[in-house]
């Protein structure tokens, strides 16, 4: 009697808790899409590097192809700024990337990603950002 | 009839025999958690400095201002800083109430820091009090977590951009970090739920764990025979009415004097509505923690984990290795200048990188003269 109420009443706790547990984990994220497109390729001019603030990302359009480098700081999540031919620099904490993203200065660890980018069927440039490419990446457009 | 009623909600008139001071501290709900007599030793202003009870009561001006405040605030991006502009300047003493708040939560942790390094320098946290010096260094964390939560509130540039170093470095934690972070948002990015999860942490969870956890800290006072005191001084009592429950009443006084001053003189900051796609140069977390990010600029495990792990690990076990009797109950005992010199070094290196981080850095993290 006393071994059943007592596992009945740690049984019911624990489920309780658990489900408490559980419900604090979202599911649904009222989030921007991690996949989205940011223009045609005309919008960008050869040779440039644009920031992309609303999506905290660099489209640099190369004569190789297009690619798309994360803005935001490996070491601990400011924007970086870029400069122009040096390539960029956070202002939280002072770390400085070239212009493919590995780290030239820490305390960053890990180079900026570099996202995976297709043009849709419409002429956009998409960008995947749940998808990292490797440092040969470019989309020709 | 009058004293009829007073009778009834206070038992024991003015108190003037000393019977009747005895009787009156255990007769009131306030009042009896003080002991009825009370050590000579501890009331001495220059052995705990009050920092406890300042602590204490900068707990409750920040209970009764907050409450005030969150009939205005509204924890949505689409109008947190605009509840802010409200208060500010569309609600009566509003501007004065946030001022009251922000820079007692400021003092709090200040004074629960000094109130620490206060313990450790009287060798207060020895048997039988180690339990309650674990109380005290969750409730430094409590501390450090409510003003944590509370500075995203206002949804400035200034509240976004600490919060997104604070919670980048959770994510550092090995293994369990990045979930951690995914939880504490409620999400991948600092957004609505991320506003609305501080909002929820910061008005009622962890207050309601504050209010317990410094109601058992108040209880393991009592329970492990009051406040530490030398052997040689531990039987000279007064009553604690008026001797102790007076100072009290004149600490508060103290208190409310200089919150209220601080309030009038200087406004709380509130900088621009956040922007995701604008970092401020130079980013920096709150100054609490600045000391942190300054480690955290040599390396983001070393500053971010190690350090701040090994610290509170080193507090939580501390009572339990260092268990020796002697030297308690008066300041820098000689018998504890090791302790208290590896304590010390510890406490003004931490203060060190806290004064550099805040005022010796400047864009980009570059060294920069304050003046």
């Amino acid at each position: 009697m006393a071994v059943a109420g007592t596992t009945g009443l740690v049984a019911g706790a624990l489920g309780l808790l658990g489900a408490l547990a559980r419900s604090v984990v979202p599911d649904v994220l009222y989030e921007p899409p991690r996949r989205f497109p940011v223009g045609r390729p005309a919008d960008y001019p050869p040779g440039s590097v644009t920031f992309v603030p609303e999506r905290r990302l660099y489209v640099f359009n190369t004569p190789a192809g297009f690619y798309a480098i994360s803005a935001v700081c490996t070491h601990l999540g400011c924007n970086v700024n870029s400069e122009p031919g040096k390539g960029f620099a956070c202002p939280c904490h002072g770390s400085t990337f070239e212009e493919d993203g590995r780290v030239r200065k820490g305390p960053a660890a890990w180079p900026l990603p570099r996202f995976a980018m297709v043009l849709s069927r419409r002429g956009e440039l998409v960008v995947d950002t749940r998808r990292t490419v490797g440092p040969d990446f470019r989309l020709k457009a | 009839m009058r004293s009829r009623i007073l009778r009834s909600v206070f038992r024991v008139g003015w108190p003037r025999t000393r019977q009747a001071r005895l009787q009156a501290m255990l007769s009131s709900l306030v009042l009896h958690v003080h002991p009825t007599r009370v050590r000579v030793h501890v009331l001495r202003p220059s052995y705990t400095l009050g920092l406890g009870l300042v602590s204490f009561f900068l707990f409750v001006v920040l209970t009764v201002t907050g409450l005030a405040l969150m009939l205005y605030y509204v924890p949505h991006p689409d109008a947190a800083y605009r509840s802010m502009k409200d208060i500010e300047y569309a609600v009566t003493f509003g501007m004065f109430l946030r001022n009251a708040h922000r820079w007692a939560a400021h003092g709090m942790v200040a004074t629960v820091f000094l109130h620490l390094c206060r313990v450790f320098f009287t060798g207060a946290y020895k048997p039988p009090r180690e339990f309650n010096w674990v109380v005290g260094v969750l409730l430094l964390l409590l501390t450090l977590a409510l003003s944590f939560t509370g500075y995203l509130l206002p949804w400035d540039q200034l509240a976004f951009w600490a919060i997104t170093v604070g919670t980048a470095i959770v994510a550092y934690f090995p293994g369990l970090g990045p979930q951690v972070r995914y939880l504490l948002l409620g999400g991948h990015e600092i957004g609505a739920a991320a506003l609305l999860r501080f909002y929820v942490l910061h008005c009622l969870i962890l207050p309601l764990a504050m209010a317990f956890l410094v109601a058992l800290h108040f209880w393991r006072v009592r329970k492990d025979g009051g406040l530490s005191a030398p052997p040689a001084r531990l039987h000279r009592r007064v009553p604690a009415w008026p001797h102790l429950v007076f100072r009290e009443l004149l600490v508060f006084i103290l208190v409310l004097v200089v919150v209220h001053a601080a309030a009038l003189l200087f406004d709380a900051p509130l900088e621009g509505i956040a922007d995701a796609t604008r970092t401020p140069n130079p980013a920096k977390a709150p100054w609490y923690f600045l000391g942190l990010q300054e480690l955290v600029h040599y390396g983001a495990i070393f500053g971010g984990v190690v350090v701040p792990t090994a610290i509170v690990l080193a507090l939580l076990v501390l009572p339990y290795v260092d268990t020796s009797p002697r030297g308690v109950g008066v300041w820098f005992a000689p018998e504890r200048r090791l302790a208290n010199t590896v304590f010390a070094t510890i406490a003004v290196a931490l203060v060190a990188v806290t004064v550099v981080g805040t005022f010796f850095r400047g864009p980009n993290w570059a060294w920069v003269w304050p003046w």
